[in-house]
């Protein structure tokens, strides 16, 4: 089912308007860390005096403002077009009906189009429209918060619940932390658990994406699945081991199939400081500053910087 | 035959070991049960059950723009219209087929007829069997989308499955979130077990998921799993529980035998019958069973 991309499609995405360097945490399965991961790397890129942008992408379940203990803020609301009938100019020729992929208009009685189903935004019915009995409405499908303190800024979308349009709010998060890209030494992005569509559009740009894992079966399967994904899109990619020291298969995470040529960038053990912080909402790396937990985060964040300027020659060498 | 649906809103909760003890205990105790693995983007209930396939077919789960460069202009129209950003290049349109949404409009724009939308195969239904337990699962292609009728097909599937095999239950592994996925998989329901743990994140991700499964008017319980992680956040969500008469139907304590168990491919609640999360899950059980009279 591994389709090879058009190459135009993996430069497409790559490319980004800014030099600002993008890291992105993923993992393929819920549950596994991510999310504590990205915050304690925030947390230990500020402590280094770096500014950073944070972008928590897992618009179903936005937490990452829960783990930082800071509230959100600056709540803008993410629309799309919706169909507005205009009845008296409707001359009834349903051009709409059919060209609606989604099936969601109806036609009740003569000369009245009704938006029935979910609609998301195409705007097809719009231009089929011989008419012009169609308007452009808006239709509110989330919120986008961008929350500042010190040199962190997180920016947050949550998805109405209820709602499907995850991928257009995950869109709009992304493109608002991106238009202020070159204030910050650094972007980090969070995505959501899973291997779809969601994901690599949160990712898109990053140059460099750490896998988030844990030794389980589950962790073993889910990360071959989105080290998969990444080597599709020719993402440069380590391994992160969350609870590196529970009873399973730490060693079968490690050497089979993508995973085991892949680099570990960290391993973490199961500890109390690391759930003391989940539990409180402050990260480990603020918390306890001195635990070994929040050494491991310093370092990761220190050989991340430090390897930048490797992405960017790899980069350049992949587009040329 | 009932449906019930186990949700969460975050992963990693513990949904997939819960509904394959769940299943096994009710499988021994004579419910005859199907279960469905709605998780396409990461199925992974036949690791925890330690199953074996059968049978696999593919399925078409989108419909996606494809372009016929015999007869296209290179006029870029459709780059623009494209809601989605979907379609990209300089000197010739690109579909991003994983972000297509097949809804028409290039084909809608295009001068020369040369777009068309076609159903593509990107996924899999994957028929796996553990003991007595039949189960449907959906598996989607890597970095595809539309997950929501992928996960669909696999419940209109099971439900088939479920009547073929006289089942009384058919029991849904749902995927974490509260997008498109998850409202597929709670359709159709008569109940809603919704598991969470003690941390204020799983607080804030059950109380979407319950805005959600509350929108649709289908009766829900919840689960605490990891229940003395915190006694505090424990407190905090029971209280909110009862605040909003989402009955708690178990609490399963931490074990270590749990991830133990799962790391030899078996099931806790067989290997380690006494160990407390079994005894937990035992009394949930009985919940269940409860909720299928």
């Amino acid at each position: 089912m591994n389709k090879k991309l058009h190459p135009e499609i993996i430069k497409h995405f790559h490319s980004t308007t800014f030099t600002t360097p993008i890291i992105g945490v993923t993992g393929g399965k819920g549950g596994v860390g991510k999310s504590t991961i990205a915050v304690n790397l925030a947390a230990a890129f500020v402590a280094q005096g770096k500014k950073v942008a944070l972008i928590d992408a897992d618009v179903d379940a936005p937490n990452d403002s829960l783990l930082l203990g800071i509230p959100l803020e600056n709540p803008e609301p993410v629309t799309i077009m919706q169909p507005v009938f205009d009845p008296e100019k409707c001359t009834d020729c349903q051009k709409c009906v059919k060209a609606c992929q989604m099936n969601s208009l109806f036609r009740s009685q003569p000369k009245t189009i009704t938006l029935l189903g979910e609609c998301n935004g195409c705007e097809a019915c719009y231009l089929v429209c011989p008419a012009e009995a169609i308007g452009r409405g808006s239709h509110s499908v989330g919120t986008l918060y961008t929350t500042k303190r010190g040199n962190l800024t997180l920016y947050t979308g949550a998805l109405q619940p209820g709602l499907a349009e995850s991928a257009l709010l995950v869109n709009a998060v992304r493109k608002t932390a991106f238009a202020d890209a070159d204030l910050f030494d650094i972007i980090l992005v969070d995505t959501a658990p899973g291997t779809h569509c969601n994901v690599i559009g949160a990712l898109k740009g990053a140059d460099h994406v750490l896998a988030v894992t844990e030794p389980t079966p589950l962790g073993a399967h889910d990360l071959e699945l989105i080290l998969s994904l990444l080597d599709m899109f020719a993402v440069q990619t380590s391994v992160v081991i969350n609870r590196s020291d529970l009873p399973g298969q730490k060693a079968k995470t490690e050497k089979t199939g993508r995973a085991g040529s892949t680099p570990v960038a960290a391993e973490i053990k199961q500890n109390k400081d690391l759930l003391a912080g989940y539990l409180q909402g402050r990260p480990v790396v603020n918390l306890f500053p001195n635990s070994s937990t929040a050494k491991i985060f310093l370092g990761l964040a220190d050989r991340l910087a430090a390897a930048y300027p490797d992405w960017k020659k790899q980069a350049r060498q992949e587009q040329l | 035959m009932k449906e019930i649906v186990i949700l969460s809103g975050k992963g990693g909760v513990g949904k997939s070991s819960l509904t394959a003890a769940l299943a096994h205990l009710l499988t021994e105790k004579g419910t005859r049960l199907t279960l469905a693995d709605t998780d396409v983007d990461a199925p992974n209930l036949h690791i925890v059950l330690g199953a074996n396939f059968d049978r696999s077919r593919a399925v078409a789960a989108s419909d996606k723009a494809i372009i016929d460069y015999e007869k296209c202009s290179r006029c870029m129209r459709c780059v623009d219209a494209c809601a989605f950003s979907s379609i990209i290049g300089e000197n010739e349109p690109i579909i991003i087929s994983y972000s297509c949404e097949g809804c028409g409009v290039c084909a809608l724009v295009c001068p020369e007829e040369a777009v068309s939308i076609h159903p593509v195969e990107n996924g899999k239904i994957n028929f796996v069997t553990s003991g007595a337990v039949r189960v449907v699962a959906g598996e989607l292609g890597i970095g595809e989308s539309s997950s929501g009728r992928l996960v669909d097909i696999v419940k209109r599937e099971a439900r088939q499955e479920a009547s073929l095999n006289g089942s009384d239950l058919l029991l849904t592994d749902g995927p974490p979130g509260i997008g498109c996925p998850v409202i597929a998989a709670l359709k159709g329901a008569d109940y809603a077990i919704l598991v969470s743990e003690p941390t204020p994140s799983a607080l804030s991700d059950l109380q979407r998921i319950a805005e959600v499964v509350r929108g649709f008017g289908i009766p829900a319980g919840a689960v605490l799993n990891r229940s003395d992680m915190d006694p505090k956040s424990a407190g905090i969500t029971q209280d909110w529980l009862v605040q909003n008469n989402i009955p708690l139907l178990g609490k399963i304590p931490y074990d270590p035998r749990l991830p133990q168990a799962l790391a030899r491919g078996a099931l806790a609640v067989n290997m380690y019958p006494d160990a407390p999360s079994s005894l937990a899950i035992k009394e949930l059980h009985k919940a269940v069973e409860g909720l299928l009279e």
